[in-house]
């Protein structure tokens, strides 16, 4: 009754991994590190959604955190100032034929209760999961101490 | 030819005592104006120049004095905001729950200090400065600042202290707990900006978050303040 879709992915040094079946392709992941002191961090991509219809972000998982969920950066002006918000959304939309970007400053998956601390250069599985139905990714994401340009 | 001119002349000027003071007083008058146009203009032409210094950073014309912020380093020690005279300091405000904002401003400095000649990097010093001192104790900054790099300092402080702080640079904050049934589901606000100050103890340049990450013109504007300009 409940159908899961088994999905295949690949990962190159530059962090491609494209659902085989599924029209979602994950380019550019990166995973930021973060000293073990720290509880939270953030993992960025750029996702294609390759299809004819909407597809939602509706969070993740990995063996190192507690919980991965969606979230978005908000900007205003306070005192002459730009105040950067954070909240957390149930999804993030991906319209078909559009790309969702994951980036430092903007949308993100915020990564909670870290468990292990991936050091730069390993490689940590995160399984991304998509609306509607509840379709899977798994994505090897390379940590980074910098952005990777 | 002498004698001609200077008949005419004689008569055309006499030299009274009236027409001597007026004299005096024009030229006065005169000396006076030039100084204020001399002065205007050099008012004037230093504005420009400070313009013209072309920051990358939105620039403080007039820079203004630093406030002294009197924190705690993260071996626990007191630390005053002016010890660091006779270097250009950055520094921004954020804590350690934070995963996006801050590691990636802490990571864009790191390349940015990275990209310093190595001779100015002794000249610079990155600070993050903690508005979260409930969770953010020295030993906490301690662990997670100098990771980015190994020369950054991490402060915290009294909130009191750090309120203060934070005022004085314009910044904003706010840590907003969800009352709802799920504790994790939280909203954090705050300003993410980057202050420097000079090696003379001014604060002159103001950094928004996507200007960090452009390490060259960063450096840029560190090797002019450097530069004594």
């Amino acid at each position: 009754m409940f159908t899961r879709l088994t999905l295949f992915f690949f990962c190159c040094v530059s962090g491609v991994a494209l659902a085989d079946g599924v029209p979602i392709k994950v380019e550019n992941a990166w995973l930021q590190a973060v000293p073990p002191v720290a509880e939270v961090t953030a993992a960025y991509m750029k996702i294609r959604n390759l299809g004819q219809s909407a597809l939602q972000l509706i969070g993740a998982s990995s063996p190192i955190a507690a919980k991965i969920v969606p979230m978005i950066t908000t900007r205003h002006e306070r005192n002459g100032q730009e105040v950067m918000g954070m909240e957390s959304v149930e999804n993030l939309e991906i319209p078909p034929g559009g790309t969702l970007e994951l980036k430092p400053g903007g949308n993100h998956l915020m990564i909670m209760g870290l468990i292990s601390h991936p050091k730069e250069g390993e490689l940590v599985k995160v399984t991304v999961r998509f609306a509607p139905g509840d379709q899977q990714l798994d994505v090897q994401v390379p940590v980074f101490k910098q952005e990777p340009k | 030819m002498s004698e001609t001119i200077s008949e005419p002349e004689k008569n055309l000027v006499p030299m009274g005592p009236t027409r001597a003071v007026t004299r005096r007083m024009f030229v006065a008058a005169i000396a006076l104006g030039l100084a204020l146009l001399v002065s205007f203009l050099f008012t004037r032409y230093f504005a420009y120049r400070n313009v013209q210094q072309n920051f990358y950073g939105q620039a403080l014309v007039p820079a203004k004095q630093a406030f002294d912020f009197r924190l705690v380093d993260q071996d626990g020690k007191a630390f005053h905001l002016s010890q660091m005279r006779g270097k250009a300091v950055l520094f921004s405000f954020g804590f350690t729950h934070c995963p996006n904002v801050c590691p990636t401003t802490l990571s864009d400095l790191a390349k940015v200090y990275q990209a310093l000649p190595a001779k100015d990097r002794e000249k610079v010093q990155i600070l993050f400065v903690s508005i979260d001192p409930q969770r953010d104790k020295p030993e906490t900054m301690k662990n997670y600042v100098p990771y980015f790099n190994e020369s950054f300092i991490g402060l915290t402080g009294t909130e009191a202290e750090l309120a203060e702080a934070a005022k004085a640079y314009g910044a904003y904050y706010e840590i907003l707990h969800d009352q709802g049934a799920n504790p994790e589901v939280y909203t954090v606000n705050h300003s993410a900006l980057t202050y420097l100050i000079t090696p003379d103890g001014k604060w002159k340049l103001l950094y928004n978050f996507d200007q960090l990450s452009d390490s060259k013109k960063m450096v840029q504007d560190i090797e002019q303040v450097l530069g004594g300009a």
